[in-house]
């Protein structure tokens, strides 16, 4: 599935991932492929995506998830990445 | 050069806004519903015209871009002007030195200044200009906010333009809204997307003004270029012609001379 990490001053992440586990306001969310149409507040805390190249995580706080189409799309005003 | 190559930059910039807004427009329309206007401070659109605006106007820290902020000034000054006539009362939020500038020498009094902003704005910049301003509206202190900026069409057409900010106005999106499950409700989502949105338009009038300005000076230093040169050729002609004159006249006068020797 495709997943997109966008901040309003531009795209963080893009790329194929395996797994998202994401920090909901309410505690931590994962998302696999194939997930039915999703949408949920984000929290702040650690943002992982499980892929084909590898594990990135990243800082977010705020913002809200969209999940549609094998898509999922994270929008956050504070994004950023964590060092491996 | 240097605007170009800030021009450049500025532009980059509006591009990787795009997304984000997206996004958001995407989600709005997804979950909104026209009754959820009257929940929603934020939503409330006012019955008949508004009387307490906020105008927000973004010009540029420093000069020499032609008539890049004038033209912005001009706007917002005919705006408070013609709200004014309707009745309302019109509290200006500055932003850039030459917008400051401006007011001051007409001696009208802003509820809010600042010059910090410049060529990069990021999204605290505008979450910093916009965020009192959500709260006076959802307390009823102000009922409608509109921001004055020079929207970016290219790097020559950067017309000065009126956005209202607040209240919200969702664009409809026709077709069949997707059935998501909603964490928390629908409503939350909303509640906590519409400051976000509000932002994120901010945002974009602040970045796009900055690719506005540069391309602005741009266009205003390449014409001033030009002029130099077209004066500089006139200049190097007039000066070739008096030279050739004074050649001319004592060629003449040592010919004349010889003459009068050798006769």
């Amino acid at each position: 599935m495709n997943v997109t990490l966008i901040s309003p001053e531009g795209s963080v992440f893009e790329g194929e991932a395996d797994s998202v586990v994401v920090p909901a306001h309410d505690g931590e969310v994962g998302i696999l492929p194939r997930h039915a149409p999703f949408m949920t507040l984000l929290g702040s805390g650690k943002l992982v995506v499980r892929g084909g190249e590898g594990v990135s995580t990243f800082v977010v706080e705020g913002g809200f998830m969209q999940v549609t189409d094998d898509t999922v799309r994270i929008v956050t005003e504070n994004a950023r990445e964590e060092a491996a | 050069m240097v605007a170009t190559s800030k021009l450049k930059k500025a532009q980059d910039r509006i591009g990787a806004a795009r997304p984000y807004a997206e996004a958001l427009a995407n989600v709005m329309a997804d979950l909104y519903v026209p009754e959820l206007a009257e929940r929603f401070p934020l939503l409330r659109q006012p019955e008949g015209d508004p009387k307490k605006v906020a105008l927000v106007l973004i010009t540029s820290n420093r000069g020499l871009c032609g008539g890049f902020n004038s033209n912005l000034i001009k706007l917002a000054k005919n705006r408070v002007e013609e709200l004014e006539k309707g009745g309302a009362s019109v509290e200006l939020h500055l932003v850039g030195k030459k917008g400051i500038g401006f007011f001051r020498y007409i001696g009208r009094e802003a509820a809010g200044a600042r010059q910090d902003v410049g060529d990069t704005p990021t999204s605290e910049h505008a979450a910093d200009i916009v965020g009192p301003l959500m709260e006076k509206f959802e307390n009823g202190e102000v009922d409608a906010v509109e921001v004055v900026y020079a929207s970016f069409r290219s790097a020559m057409s950067t017309p000065p333009t009126i956005l209202p900010v607040l209240p919200v106005v969702p664009q409809q999106v026709g077709g069949a809204k997707r059935d998501y499950i909603l964490e928390p409700s629908g409503e939350e989502i909303i509640e906590a997307v519409l400051p976000l949105y509000v932002r994120n338009a901010v945002y974009r009038a602040l970045v796009e003004t900055a690719a506005s300005e540069h391309g602005a000076r741009r266009t205003a230093m390449k014409s001033a270029t030009d002029n130099a040169g077209d004066m500089l050729d006139a200049v190097r002609k007039e000066l070739n012609r008096i030279r050739q004159a004074k050649i001319t006249q004592e060629i003449a006068e040592i010919v004349g001379g010889a003459d009068a020797l050798g006769g």
